[in-house]
């Protein structure tokens, strides 16, 4: 640069910002005129009211399709549609002195085809968690009553969520993140210490009922709450975790049930910007999905005690491994997609799915064989495990779908062993503060000796809408 | 000398002012300054409410209460924001720890870890946006001096920063910031993603004193992706508010309550 030019560079630099500070104010065009003016101040400072509640009402018509062929013929199946209206309440009231009385509950009236109404299975309440909360000291909680105590990391299969079992009714979507939301609590007692570097809960559960009855939907019970279903058995939950470097925090799990142990671990982990990854496993001595579900029926009176033995099964406990390994990824589309295996050793191996459609196929498949055989399956999904050893669990979900307030959700759960996939896609918009709307359709794939592909259920289209209060 | 050629030997003097004056204060001190004006110096307690208007019209509207408090090791503020509305979100928390995040839903009553960039959906994306210290995770240069207009076209001279993502705590990649000579008060931000995409166009505005300061309560927020989206934030009931460290544990998430 010569020295002439040097005097010349702060004007040429003057001159070139002149238009760009012009281009700043353009974006105030971007704000409309009803935003110009600032909000008047008391307004804004009235103190913060917290109702402490989410109250809804929710009118699902849901539409079912069954396959005109099964290879295994199920029981009678379900309704071919079905309309069902709840009201969905969740509130919290300040006893004071550190205490909260927390209530969860829905009623839900329920009209399809081939059920008169009313009847028992049509009006139906489900009371989810009713306790008091109590601060005892600064960090230590004690909390009683019946309780939805939720554990794990991942998003499809939780292996430490040891409280799941048997705690889902009728549920309206097969989204884990929705199952998660409509279940019942456990009668149960925790204390709970919240330190600055970890916390440590311990739950007990006492069994108020003897084992009952795997439930039907032509068998569900009209207002009550369905303790049997959570409170069989003494139950015990040691949970612990811990920042141990950095903002890796890890829990672990002993969790006593009867006769079983099992131990747990989980752990999520942001990796980058937009990656988080977890992994969540469970263990402990126990017999397979097939010799706990036939023994479970026979004791429970649900399978007669001559057709115990539809499969071959091995009647040992193992030390058993369920394992969610996974993660999420976050676009800057605000799409989240998560990617999850999910391993059960207690479930069905090829073996067992071919034992399965074997006896299920067989000349000799008598009816209550075949109950017997659909029993175990529906012994699985009650208690929230997937029946098959190795699946993947696939989802994802967009934010702000090409408008704002809409949300598309879809995923798919597919066993390993065979291919069959259950998948899902669902779509909910908030038309504003207080209503949404929404839809949902779901179908299973598979060959007709596959997981999926035997369900009867081949397809289910929801239409829903709600005013929330 | 012509008219003209004096014209622009003001503004070659004026330039040089400014280039001697951010001399005397490092873009770094000018940002740290701008951080004091929006954070009180003592944990707080804040209700933001958002109103968004779709093409002018106000469609939906949610309130959050953020619980504010500086990390002694790390200089950030961490912060845990709990919805109040709308109704179908009541009861919902997050937890943002620097790369610690945490989304609680009472309804499934299940924590979830977020990633920072999943940080950036929904309304919690915006429940930082008055307690980020700035300083603290980027690094900023002086591009200079400019006259500029804030949301009610009142022109400030203001200090034009380029501000860089400084470590992995940082939301965005990159943030343009105007802050008001003399005052320190930030009048406007540019955000922009990892790939450069322009995110949030911010200004802030209705300067009043709240808890030993003046300090801004309002922001306008334009979504530059679609442009349509404005989003007024309001910042209300301000209060110190003692906030221990065991609040920032993820467990704690179902136990925060407001009195």
């Amino acid at each position: 640069m010569t020295a002439r030019a040097a005097p010349i560079l702060p004007l040429l630099l003057a001159l070139t910002a002149a238009p760009a500070w012009a281009d700043e104010n353009k974006d105030l065009e971007l704000i409309p005129e009803s935003v110009r003016a600032p909000t008047e101040r008391p307004a804004a400072d009235e103190p913060t009211r917290d109702l402490r509640q989410r109250i809804y009402l929710e009118n699902a018509l849901t539409l079912d399709s069954f396959r005109t062929t099964v290879v295994a013929p199920p029981p009678p199946t379900g309704p071919d549609w079905q309309e069902r209206l709840f009201l969905d309440g969740r509130k919290e009231w300040l006893l004071g002195a550190g205490a909260t009385l927390g209530l969860s509950d829905r009623f839900n009236l329920q009209a399809e085809d081939r059920e008169n109404f009313p009847t028992r299975q049509t009006v139906r309440n489900e009371f989810r968690e009713g306790f008091v909360s109590w601060q005892t000291l600064p960090g230590d909680y004690l909390d009683a009553g019946r309780i939805n105590l939720k554990n794990g990391v991942a998003a499809g299969f939780n292996p430490t969520d040891f409280f799941k079992t048997r705690a889902v009714v009728e549920p309206l979507s097969a989204d884990p993140a929705i199952l998660r939301e409509d279940r019942l609590g456990t009668v149960m007692v925790t204390g709970q210490h919240i330190g600055e570097g970890g916390s440590a809960l311990v739950a007990f559960a006492p069994a108020l009922y003897s084992p009952s009855r795997v439930y039907t939907a032509t068998t569900l019970p009209s207002l009550n709450p369905m303790f049997d279903r959570t409170n069989a058995h003494d139950r015990f939950l040691l949970k612990g975790g811990a920042t141990i470097v950095g903002d890796l925090s890890p829990e672990l799990l002993v969790y006593h049930e009867g006769n079983r142990t099992e131990f747990g671990a989980n752990l999520a982990e942001s990796v980058g910007k937009s990656t988080i990854l977890y992994a969540e496993w469970a263990g402990g001595r126990r017999t397979s999905l097939i010799a706990d579900a036939l023994r479970y029926g026979v004791d429970t009176g649900t399978i007669p005690g001559n057709v115990p033995n539809v499969l071959p099964l091995d009647p040992r406990r193992h030390f058993q491994n369920d394992l969610s390994a996974g993660g999420s990824y976050t676009t800057e589309s605000k799409v989240v997609f998560n990617v999850e295996y999910q391993f059960h050793q207690a479930g069905f191996s090829l073996r067992d799915w071919h034992n399965w459609f074997a006896t299920g196929t067989s000349g000799l498949s008598t009816p209550p064989v075949r109950a017997a055989l659909w029993f175990i399956r529906g012994y699985a999904a009650e208690q929230q495990e997937p029946t098959t050893t190795h699946a993947a669990f696939f989802r994802a979900d967009w934010v702000d779908a090409f408008v704002p307030h809409l949300e598309l959700t879809a995923f798919a759960s597919v066993d390993l062993q065979d291919g069959s996939t259950l998948t899902q896609a669902t779509a909910d918009y908030a038309l504003s503060d207080t209503w949404s709307i929404g839809a949902l359709v779901a179908a299973t794939f598979g060959r007709g000796r596959s997981a999926q592909g035997s369900l009867p259920q081949s397809a289910t289209a929801i239409l829903k809408i709600a005013r929330y209060y | 000398m012509t008219r003209t050629a004096s014209a622009l030997a003001l503004a070659a003097l004026m330039l040089f002012a400014v280039a001697a004056s951010a001399a005397a204060q490092s873009a770094q001190e000018i940002i740290a300054a701008s951080d004091k004006v929006r954070n009180p110096g003592k944990p707080f307690r804040v209700t933001n409410t958002l109103t968004e208007y779709v093409s002018g019209s106000a469609r939906n509207s949610s309130t959050l209460v953020v619980y504010a408090k500086v990390d002694a090791a790390s200089g950030q503020f961490r912060d845990l924001v709990r919805y109040i509305e709308p109704a179908r979100d009541a009861g919902k928390m997050a937890l943002l720890d620097g790369t610690v995040l945490w989304f609680y839903d009472p309804a499934s009553k299940a924590s979830v870890r977020i990633s920072p960039q999943q940080r950036l959906i929904g309304q919690a994306s915006i429940g930082d946006v008055l307690t980020v210290n700035l300083a603290q995770d980027y690094t900023g240069t002086l591009i200079g001096a400019e006259s500029i207009q804030d949301s009610q076209r009142q022109a400030h001279d203001c200090w034009h920063l380029d501000m860089k993502a400084a470590n992995e705590h940082a939301t965005y990649n990159r943030v343009e910031y105007w802050i008001e000579k003399g005052t320190y008060y930030p009048i406007k931000g540019k955000f922009y993603s990892d790939s450069g995409r322009l995110l949030k166009i911010l200004y802030y505005r209705a300067f009043v004193e709240r808890l030993g300061g003046i300090r801004p309560t309002e922001a306008i927020i334009i979504d530059a992706v679609d442009s349509a989206l404005v989003t007024k934030l309001v910042f209300g009931d301000y209060q110190f508010q003692e906030i221990p460290e065991t609040w920032f544990q993820r467990d704690y998430l179902p136990r925060l309550r407001i009195e």
